[in-house]
């Protein structure tokens, strides 16, 4: 056993040597041969020898045998790869390589804008609500103030499902919802998918985006309607962003206001200017105080409480901002276009 | 509506330079959308809005003008040049339905010479974009615009018995029309009838037997108020809508019939015409002066602003409101017959906040008396949710929510789709019960396009029909195919495949705190055979992920393998996720031992997790598969399988010792269950 260790111990040491005079791959593989080869290697043949050993000698012995076996392959290892190609060695690491970025997913532009918008409205004390994409014509038409047959309801070309379901043609269902669930004061947004008759073109889609606001309290005034709006659009947009608000017509609101902002493409100083029609102006919201026989259907007395309400396209709006010029790109779901906004 | 300014200078004298005009007309609510010059004339096009059909006509848009100016509006004048004969003689007018026709005009213009236009009639209809017929007919165009009245004008030798008959059609009739289209009536519609037959659809449109054409020498001009429901109703019904019908059905102004029919009648006298003595006016039951009580409290209360008391008079004067002060600040005001829009308080004060300007009410910020109820838990886990999958490499996609029955017919999705009935086309008359068709399409879309690969999520509704009501379903999808991320000089390029996709589903749900769940294998019509797990939650279904079946990826033209899920987030973010418990860290180093066994090649690895489940190990951090292979250095059929295990003792150092009891009893129960052997040479402390 002694004989053994010290045999063991003369080959590593033996090998050592043999290691440091190795100048090329070739007498690295003789090296790997004598030792390590399977049929007639150093390790191989001091193997058999242990079958001759009592059991507690065998352990021991296989262990220093191990330990050899270990220290010749990973010194070759090592050498090994002075050894293979050393002109693949460089000095200097070309550090103009490219490096590996990670490929994060992007998130949907409306999606985006839409957060966008959101966030804004949560700074100024809303909260976000939700509710249902199939309604019934009462949440949709009737209790927003919307008589059978009017030909108000031709602004809202509706998909039915049935002669009292449809898709919302506008997420104001909600509002109806949150005041019938709610005492004001009512401070909401309400973003979702809505649905017209529309034939898919440049500047319509049968679904689109919209995010509606509600404010609802004792003493509610147009002119909060007009600082919530102005604030909200000159924090989308930029501070000095110019505004107006004119009169308009929706049947949940009464006044009403359409508000415009500037043309971002003109400024105005064009009259041929396509995305406004030299007008100057673009309409960006819909808005106005909140109807009085609005209030009375959800049971709020129109007396005691007012409140404002406004709505937006969110495509329409994004498509503004980012000067996109067909709103079908946005469901066309193109990686080329959908991963630019990542850094927007 | 087109508004011409020449034609407005019959009802007022502007003299504003165009621009100041259209300025003023947008802030008064009567958006110019677009303007252009036409010789001397300027053509506006003004956007009008459904309550307000008086503005359908130069004279309503001359009285907002006038109100806006604090001009006053030119009084007309219609000569008539009369005979002896009386209307009431040459024609009998009855109405058998008062509810649909509250009101009926009418008057003979005898012996007029129908031709062409005069010049200045003709360039006044060209100018509406319609072309000039006759005189007659161009005058009845005329009047329209001018006035929003609709009138009608019959050839009265046509008229059978001189009798016009307002009343409901009978089953049966019919009647072609002016643009000879056949139309079948029936009872719910309202028509003008001779002593025999239908000759005009009321409010919609004429019939062309009773029409005035070229050898026409008398003529019944109908000046008359319908039912705005009852022309609606119609018109939708037999798809017909007409510049009359238009303005019936947006409610007309029922005090103006006799002026209309007059003008009329005086222009048609310019065509060698004699009108009929007296107009024949049936208006059984004449409607009632609406009022509506202001208080100009309400004023302030409405728009936040003061206005002067006599600023809101002097406005609703102007636009023709008779104002009566009840007492101090508080006013009764009629509402004229064609502000049809006006009911209530709040409608006067619009008016008065539409002249006194909208850009001169203050800016204020709603004070916040009582906070909002904080974010709502669903919208935290579904923006979680977005970015976990954002950090896997999945981009957001959005698709619309319609389906095909074809596509619904691949999907086999067992959901009974809702279908739309007035559908766009027939691609899109089903809502969708998945959102693998949306997900599908934007692969196909990219890939054609030139992408290596393609990761979608989409988070979004699916629609069904569960027991009779519709249901919508908040759904997350994922579709994952082709290389993950572009090719690179650093690694190699990677091509997704299921584990990708099964590690992505992990990681949401740990990072979500749904843990624990499990997987299952299950068979779904979405995917290949034994190549999908169910997810599961809570001893529920949560959803499904796998290799989508050939037959899908066929019907999108795709040819590298697609892997996919669709989980319900509806029942999902119903259970509780597992509330956060803060766990101390220990001082003391972990420590981990890695064992590598020889396996049957069948063995699962949830079978060894469950084994080494049951085992309770105290101590034990972590478990984790690192490496798995087969090859030429392994038993065929077996796998190389290399498990790590992590210790820590909160308080101590662990020893060796006991960690070497434990990983024995790892060593002999994994033996035990599986028959594993531990590979030589695979055993290293660390
Ligand atoms: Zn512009």
């Amino acid at each position: 056993m002694k004989d053994f260790k010290a045999r063991v111990e003369d080959f590593k040491k033996k090998f050592d040597k043999a290691l440091a005079g190795a100048k090329d791959g070739k007498s690295l593989q003789e090296l790997r041969n004598t030792y390590l080869s399977r049929k007639k290697g150093v390790v191989k043949s001091l193997l058999e020898e242990l079958k001759a050993f009592k059991p507690e000698e065998k352990s021991k012995a296989g262990k220093m045998l191990n330990t050899l076996k270990n220290h010749v392959q990973k010194k070759l290892e090592t050498a090994q790869k002075k050894f293979t190609a050393p002109e693949t060695i460089e000095k200097k690491i070309d550090l103009t390589l490219p490096g590996e970025k990670k490929y994060w997913g992007a998130p949907h532009p409306v999606v985006l804008f839409q957060q966008k918008i959101e966030n804004i409205f949560i700074s100024m004390g809303f909260s976000i609500e939700e509710g249902p994409e199939i309604e019934t014509d009462y949440y949709n038409f009737e209790a927003l103030n919307f008589p059978p047959h009017h030909p108000a309801r031709d602004d809202w070309d509706t998909l039915y499902l049935s002669d009292d379901l449809l898709l919302r043609t506008h997420t104001s269902p909600v509002q109806i919802r949150a005041m019938e669930n709610r005492k004001p004061p009512i401070r909401i947004i309400v973003p979702g998918r809505v649905y017209r008759r529309e034939t898919p073109d440049p500047t319509h889609l049968p679904m689109f985006y919209q995010v509606e606001g509600l404010v609802v309290d004792k003493g509610i005034t147009f002119a909060h309607l007009k600082g919530t709006l102005e604030y909200f659009l000159k924090t989308l947009f930029y501070e000095k962003l110019k505004i107006r608000f004119r009169p308009s017509f929706f049947p949940f609101t009464e006044p009403s206001a359409e508000v415009d902002i500037e043309c971002l493409v003109c400024r105005g100083e064009d009259d041929k200017c396509r995305v406004c029609k030299g007008t100057g102006w673009k309409e960006i919201l819909g808005s106005g105080m909140v109807d009085p026989q609005v209030l009375k259907n959800v049971n709020i007395d129109p007396e005691k409480y007012s409140g404002f309400a406004f709505g937006m396209g969110i495509e329409r709006t994004a498509m503004f901002a980012f000067q996109i010029p067909d709103m079908r790109y946005f469901f066309e779901n193109d990686l080329r276009f959908i991963r630019q906004f990542t850094l927007k | 509506m087109i508004i011409s300014l020449e034609w407005l200078k019959d009802f007022i004298d502007v003299d504003l330079p165009p621009s100041a005009l259209i300025d003023k007309l947008d802030m008064i609510g009567l958006m110019v959308e677009e303007w252009k010059e036409k010789g001397s004339d300027i053509i506006l096009d003004i956007e009008t809005y459904a309550n307000r059909p008086d503005t359908l006509g130069h004279l309503g848009v001359a009285r907002e003008i006038a109100a806006a100016l604090g001009l006053k509006l030119k009084q007309q004048e219609w000569p008539l040049a009369e005979i002896e004969e009386k209307t009431s003689e040459l024609c009998d007018v009855q109405i058998w339905d008062p509810d649909l026709c509250p009101r009926y005009c009418g008057i003979v213009v005898k012996g007029v010479k129908v031709g062409p236009s005069p010049e200045w009639l003709r360039k006044k209809i060209e100018i509406m974009g319609l072309k000039s017929i006759n005189n007659v007919v161009d005058v009845t165009n005329y009047v329209l615009f001018a006035t929003s009245q609709p009138i009608h004008a019959f050839d009265l030798a046509k008229l059978a018995g001189r009798k016009i008959i307002i009343r409901r059609a009978k089953q049966g009739e019919a009647i072609k029309t002016l643009e000879e289209e056949d139309v079948s009536l029936s009872p719910d519609m309202l028509v003008i009838a001779d002593e025999e037959k239908p000759v005009a659809i009321a409010g919609v449109i004429g019939g062309l037997e009773s029409s005035v054409q070229e050898e026409t020498q008398d003529i019944f001009i109908e000046s008359a108020y319908f039912n705005p429901i009852s022309v609606r109703k119609t018109s939708k019904k037999i798809g017909i809508s007409t510049d009359a019908s238009y303005r019936f059905e947006r409610n007309a102004d029922i005090s103006f019939p006799p002026r209309a029919a007059l003008m009329a009648a005086s222009l048609m006298t310019q065509f060698g015409g004699k009108v009929s003595r007296g107009i024949t006016d049936v208006y059984p039951k004449p409607a009632k002066e609406r009022t509506v009580v202001l208080r100009n409290q309400r004023v302030f209360d409405l728009l936040g602003v003061e206005i002067d008391a006599k600023f809101s008079e002097k406005t609703l004067s102007n636009l023709g409101f008779q104002v009566e002060s009840q007492r101090k600040d508080v006013w009764k005001v009629q509402v004229p017959h064609h502000r049809v829009d006006v009911e209530r308080e709040a409608d006067l004060i619009e008016e008065i906040a539409r002249f006194y300007g909208y850009d001169k009410i203050p800016v204020h910020f709603p004070p916040l008396r009582v906070p909002e109820p904080p974010l709502d838990q669903r919208r935290e886990k579904i923006d979680r949710s977005r970015q976990i999958l954002f950090n896997h490499g999945f981009d957001e996609a959005l698709n619309f929510s319609f389906s095909s029955p074809e596509k619904e017919a691949q999907f086999e999705t067992g959901r009974s789709a809702i279908e739309i009935r007035n559908p766009i086309s027939s691609n899109a008359s089903l809502l969708r019960t998945t959102l693998m068709g949306g997900l599908l399409d934007n692969i196909a879309w990219n890939m054609n396009r030139g992408a290596d690969g393609v990761h979608f999520f989409e988070v979004g509704n699916i629609y069904f029909k569960n027991k009779m009501k519709s249901q919508e379903q908040l759904t997350l999808s994922l579709v994952t195919t082709g290389l993950v991320g572009p090719p690179h000089w650093h690694r190699k390029s990677e091509k997704t495949d299921f584990f990708r996709l099964k590690g992505t589903l992990e990681s949401l749900m740990e990072y979500l705190n749904y843990e624990p769940y499990s997987f299952k294998e299950e068979p779904h019509t979405l995917f290949e055979k034994e190549s999908a797990l169910a997810l599961v939650v809570k001893k529920d279904t949560i959803g499904y992920f796998g290799l989508l079946k050939k037959s899908l990826l066929d019907a999108y033209s795709l040819d590298e393998p697609v892997w996919a899920a669709e989980l319900n987030l509806d029942a999902l973010f119903g259970k509780p996720s597992q509330a956060f418990q803060y766990s101390p860290v220990t001082k003391f180093p972990t420590v981990t031992r890695d064992v590598s066994f020889i396996a049957d090649g069948n063995v699962s690895f949830q079978d060894i997790q469950e084994v080494v489940g049951k085992l309770s190990l105290p101590y034990l951090g972590s478990f984790d598969l690192y490496d798995r292979f087969s090859g030429p250095s392994i038993p065929k059929g077996k796998v190389s399988l290399s498990l790590r295990f992590v210790f820590s003792h909160p308080k101590r150092t662990l020893k060796t010792e006991e960690i070497d009891k434990i990983q024995k009893k790892i060593i002999s129960a994994l033996g035990a269950s599986f028959n594993f052997q531990l590979r030589e040479g695979g055993r290293i402390d660390k």
